[in-house]
Parts: structure tokens; C-alpha cells; sequence
């Protein structure tokens, strides 16, 4: 073969080489699009039994662990405050992580979260949360995170201020579990959910955790707790007020002019509080401050 | 002692690396670097996890086929390019023959897993994690691949040294299997009524490798101390398993007429 014929056969393949992989990608795209209109793309788990998925793993169980926890994050992502979404996998996806690797402590913790969140941030589930973080505590007893996490579960979610105040304090005993955990424990089981212990709460999730979207959701709770705080106290400055002139404050300006505020307060966002008509003190419709639900349930902030 | 299998062992790796066989190194490399970009991104909090538990598992895969589809030709090889001919002339016995490719092949996978090893070190860097103690515990797994390896590799040889490479891979894959799941056989036979079956699986469980003995892959992943005296049992499990099958394979091939 001459050099010429050799150098034309070079530059066919390079040119070939490309095409062809071209026309491949782009016949894909059209068999994917045909695919889709024929049979719409489901989420779903052909093995449903830990159990089994761990018998088939060969031994490789953690690395399947690590995929099925990586399914479990994009499962939960992809339907994160999507209005509609439900979130029926989640717990199998869950339950066959911790199964195949009963020591990845992240996979409880978050996992919990996943599931407990109300609404379109979650799967609204906090008794299987409990279930969740409970078997993590039977797998890995010396992790006080986890008791933590179930005072938290507990305290928050359930509302049994009791078994909150158990969980804070095994996790207190637990080795390396900070000791704060017993005053909050004994301040849980005294005081249960007032405003002030919740705030405690909030702040040590804020303080003590790395995660930047776990420290955001804390703060947006921690300033929703100090406006409900607030709020609080201006519900009391108004019923003063209505005590001496027969009628509820229509702004902060009339109790500024009565004396009975120095300033004009602002929410954690800066924006000033209103009244209604009924005297209550709310958010600014401008403020993006958003009080946590079932705050009504809790007992007025203790001073 | 002998000292006639060492040359054979050391072109038995020449010729493991004259075939390109530790090209899979780039693969593992190309792995390794995937997963520490990816994994991040992708999931939350596993990215020291991934890196270990993905890094050890492939050492394990990787060196599970090399040691099965080498070691299988190992023999037949020799025979089929009629080398073993003009090697047996030599005052090389057929035992020395079989221990030197045995010891050939393992030095290349020690080598290969040495190598992915130092590769798995460089994701766990690059993932931004400062080595800790409890990292010297990813080197008994990787100890514990080796010793595995070296079994799976002793099982393919001494098929290979009276059957076809074909059902020589089939029976140390069903040899493999076989060992891996030791465990749920001895229990499936607890389950039975029957004494006769429950005595059987047990006969099993203690005849066959149990390959499970090998597996540090989660306990190194978590950082969970691996007790010395477990090491010093499973090397010697290894060691005891691999003679009896050296032993058994030479004994085959010194009968075996090469005409």
C-alpha cells in the first residue's frame, strides 16, 4: 500500500469513526423518545427484600449499600418540594441500605429526615423515621448521634416531650455524647416543647452540623421560632394596650406613641411586625419568615 | 530447598505483563478518579465510603478474573504452545513446574493489587481526607484480597492441570460461589428435619473454601478494628487450604501423560 492510500484510509477512519458514534447517540435519542411515549419512565425496585439483595450481593454488600444510598438521595431530590410527589420508595430504598450496610450511620440520620419531613419536603412519615433510627441504635450502640436524632424525632415530630427527654439523655451517656444533652433532656422532660427549648434545639442542629442544607433549614427554623417569640410578645404588649384604651393597637406606631415600645421591631429578616384588626402581631406580608407549623400545640415561651 | 520453580515464576509474571495484563490498572485508575469527582455530587455523606468500599471491591473483582482466567491457562497454555515440552527436559520436576506458574501468577496479582492499592491512597487524598490510624485497616482488606486471590488462583491451577480451561473456569467459578454462600448452605441444612441433610451441608460448609472468611471490605470502609488473631487464622486457613491444593494438583499432574 502506498503512502498516499494509507494516509486516505487514516483520514476515512477518523472521518467514519466519528460519524458512525454520532448516528448512534442521535438513533438512541429517538428510540429513547419512542420508549417514553410508549411505556412513560416509572420509578420502581425490582427487589424489594434486603435480605435477598444482600444474599445476591456476593459479599459486595457495602459498595451496594453506597448505590442504593445514592439511589435513596436522587430518589429524594428528585421529588424535594415537587408539588404532587410522593415518596413510596423511600422507605424500601432506606431499609435495604441499612440492611446491606448496617453501619453507615448517614444513611439513618438523613434517612430520618427524608422521611419525617412533612409535606412536599418529605415523606411525612415520623413513625418510620422512629423505626429507622432505632434499628441504627440497635446496630451501632456507642453512636450518641443517633440517640439524638431520636430525642429530635420525638420531640419534634411526635410531641412526646417524655421519650425525647429518655433519647437526649442515653445520648448524653453514650461515649463522646456531649454532656449539654442532659440539661436539655431534663429541660424537655420539665418544660416539654415551650419555645425557649426549642430554640435550644434548633441552635445546637445549627452549631453542630456541617451540612449546608441541614444549617439552612436550622436557621430558616431558628428565625421562624424568634418571630413566633416575637409575635408572642406583642400579643401581650397589645392586650396592655387594649387594657388602657378599650382597643386593640391598629400599628407598632400607636404602641411607640403609648409608651409601651421603645423601638420598632423587626423580624429575624428585618422586616417591622403588623397587627390585625383582632390585635394579634404577624408577619410582614413582605418577610419571607416562615413560623414552623404546629407551633400552636407548644406552650407559651417561658421567661 | 528447590530452587528451580523461581525461574518459572518469574517468567510466568514476565509474560503477565508482556500480555498487557496489567493495562486493567488504567480501568481502576480511571474508576477510582470517577468516583472521587462524582461521588460528591451525587450522594451525601458516603464520599469516603464510595472511595474505599468502591476501591476495594474492584481490587477484589479485578484480581478475581485475572486469577480465574489465568489461572485456568495456566497449564494448558504450556501444553497447547508446546513450551511444557522443552521445560519438563529441563531438571524441572512437574511440581516445581506447577508451584513456579502458581507462584508467578500470585506475585502478579500482588503486584496489580499493590499498585491499585496505591491508587485507592490517591482518591482517598484527592477526596480531601487526612490519612488516619484506622486507614492501616484498608491494608488487611486488601491483605485479606490477597490471601483470597491466592486461594481462587491454587483452585484454577489444580483444574486446570486435568480439564479444559473452559470447565476449569466453570468449576472454580462454582467452587467460588460455592464458598461464598458456605454459610447459608450449613443453615439451609439447620432448617431441614432431616439429620441426614443437616450432616451433609455441614460437610460442605467445612469441605468447601469459605470465602467469606475474606471479606474486611465493610469493616475497613467503617474504621472497625480487626482482631490480629483473625489475620493470623485466615492466613493460615489460606496457607493450609492452598498446600492441600498444590499438593492435590501435583499429584495430578505427575500422573498426567503428556503424549
Amino acid at each position: 500500500m502506498t503512502g498516499t492510500m494509507q494516509m486516505r484510509s487514516l483520514w476515512s477512519v477518523l472521518i467514519a469513526v466519528p460519524s458512525l458514534f454520532a448516528s448512534i447517540a442521535l438513533l438512541q435519542m429517538r428510540i429513547d423518545a419512542e420508549t417514553r411515549s410508549i411505556a412513560p419512565q416509572k420509578d420502581d425496585l425490582l427487589l424489594r427484600s434486603p435480605a435477598a439483595i444482600q444474599k445476591m450481593s456476593f459479599g459486595y454488600d457495602s459498595l451496594l449499600a453506597d448505590i442504593y444510598w445514592t439511589r435513596a438521595v436522587q430518589y429524594y431530590g428528585a421529588r424535594f418540594n415537587t408539588k404532587g410527589a410522593t415518596y413510596e420508595l423511600l422507605w424500601p430504598l432506606l431499609d435495604i441500605t441499612t440492611t446491606l450496610d448496617p453501619k453507615m450511620i448517614v444513611a439513618y440520620r438523613f434517612g430520618a429526615i427524608f422521611l419525617s419531613e412533612k409535606g412536599t419536603a418529605g415523606a411525612g412519615r415520623p413513625d418510620l423515621a422512629i423505626e429507622l433510627v432505632k434499628r441504627g441504635i440497635a446496630a451501632n450502640p456507642d453512636e450518641w448521634h443517633l440517640d439524638y436524632d431520636l430525642g429530635f424525632l420525638y420531640y419534634w415530630r411526635i410531641k412526646d416531650y417524655e421519650s425525647a427527654a429518655k433519647s437526649f439523655l442515653a445520648a448524653s451517656k453514650k461515649p463522646n455524647g456531649p454532656q449539654w444533652l442532659a440539661v436539655t433532656a431534663a429541660r424537655v422532660a420539665q418544660k416539654g416543647g415551650s419555645l425557649e427549648t426549642s430554640r435550644i434545639i434548633w441552635s445546637e442542629i445549627y452549631e453542630s452540623n456541617k451540612d449546608p442544607k441541614i444549617r439552612e433549614r436550622a436557621l430558616e427554623t431558628l428565625q421562624g421560632l424568634k418571630a413566633a417569640q416575637d409575635e408572642m410578645g406583642l400579643d401581650q404588649i397589645a392586650a396592655e394596650y387594649q387594657k388602657r384604651f378599650g382597643r386593640f393597637p391598629a400599628s407598632v406606631a400607636e404602641l411607640r406613641s403609648a409608651g409601651l415600645l421603645n423601638g420598632v421591631p423587626v423580624d429575624p429578616l428585618g422586616y417591622p411586625y403588623v397587627f390585625g384588626p383582632d390585635g394579634k402581631a404577624a408577619l410582614n406580608p413582605d418577610s419571607a419568615v416562615v413560623i414552623p407549623q404546629d407551633l400552636n400545640s407548644l406552650p407559651a415561651p417561658s421567661h | 530447598m528447590s530452587t528451580a520453580p523461581m525461574p518459572v515464576a518469574v517468567n510466568t509474571f514476565r509474560e503477565a505483563v508482556r500480555d498487557r495484563v496489567l493495562y486493567n490498572l488504567v480501568f481502576f485508575a480511571l474508576l477510582m478518579i470517577g468516583a472521587a469527582i462524582l461521588v460528591g455530587q451525587i450522594s451525601i455523606g458516603i464520599d469516603r465510603l464510595v472511595i474505599i468500599n468502591l476501591g476495594l471491591s474492584a481490587i477484589s473483582v479485578f484480581g478475581l478474573v485475572m486469577a480465574i482466567f489465568i489461572g485456568v491457562g495456566l497449564v494448558s497454555k504450556e501444553i497447547e504452545k508446546r513450551t511444557l515440552y522443552s521445560l519438563l527436559a529441563q531438571p524441572v520436576r512437574r511440581w516445581e513446574f506447577l508451584v513456579g506458574k502458581y507462584a508467578g501468577l500470585v506475585l502478579t496479582l500482588v503486584v496489580n493489587t499493590s499498585f491499585m492499592t496505591l491508587g485507592l491512597a490517591a482518591a482517598l487524598f484527592y477526596v480531601g481526607r487526612p490519612f488516619v490510624r484506622s486507614d492501616a485497616l484498608i491494608l488487611v482488606a486488601v491483605y485479606f484480597i490477597l490471601l483470597e486471590l491466592a486461594l481462587v488462583t491454587a483452585i484454577a491451577l489444580f483444574f486446570s492441570c486435568f480439564s479444559t480451561p473452559m470447565l476449569s473456569t466453570l468449576f472454580t467459578l462454582g467452587i467460588y460461589v460455592t464458598g461464598i454462600f458456605a454459610s447459608d448452605i450449613r443453615e439451609f441444612g439447620d432448617l431441614t428435619k432431616s439429620p441426614g441433610l443437616k450432616a451433609l451441608t455441614r460437610v460442605i460448609y467445612y469441605l468447601v473454601p469459605n470465602f467469606h472468611n475474606f471479606n474486611a471490605i465493610a469493616a475497613a470502609s467503617h474504621g472497625e478494628a480487626i482482631p490480629l488473631v483473625l489475620v493470623a487464622q485466615n492466613t493460615l486457613y489460606a496457607a493450609l487450604y492452598i498446600t492441600l491444593l498444590l499438593v492435590a494438583a501435583s499429584a495430578v499432574f505427575s500422573r498426567r501423560n503428556l503424549k
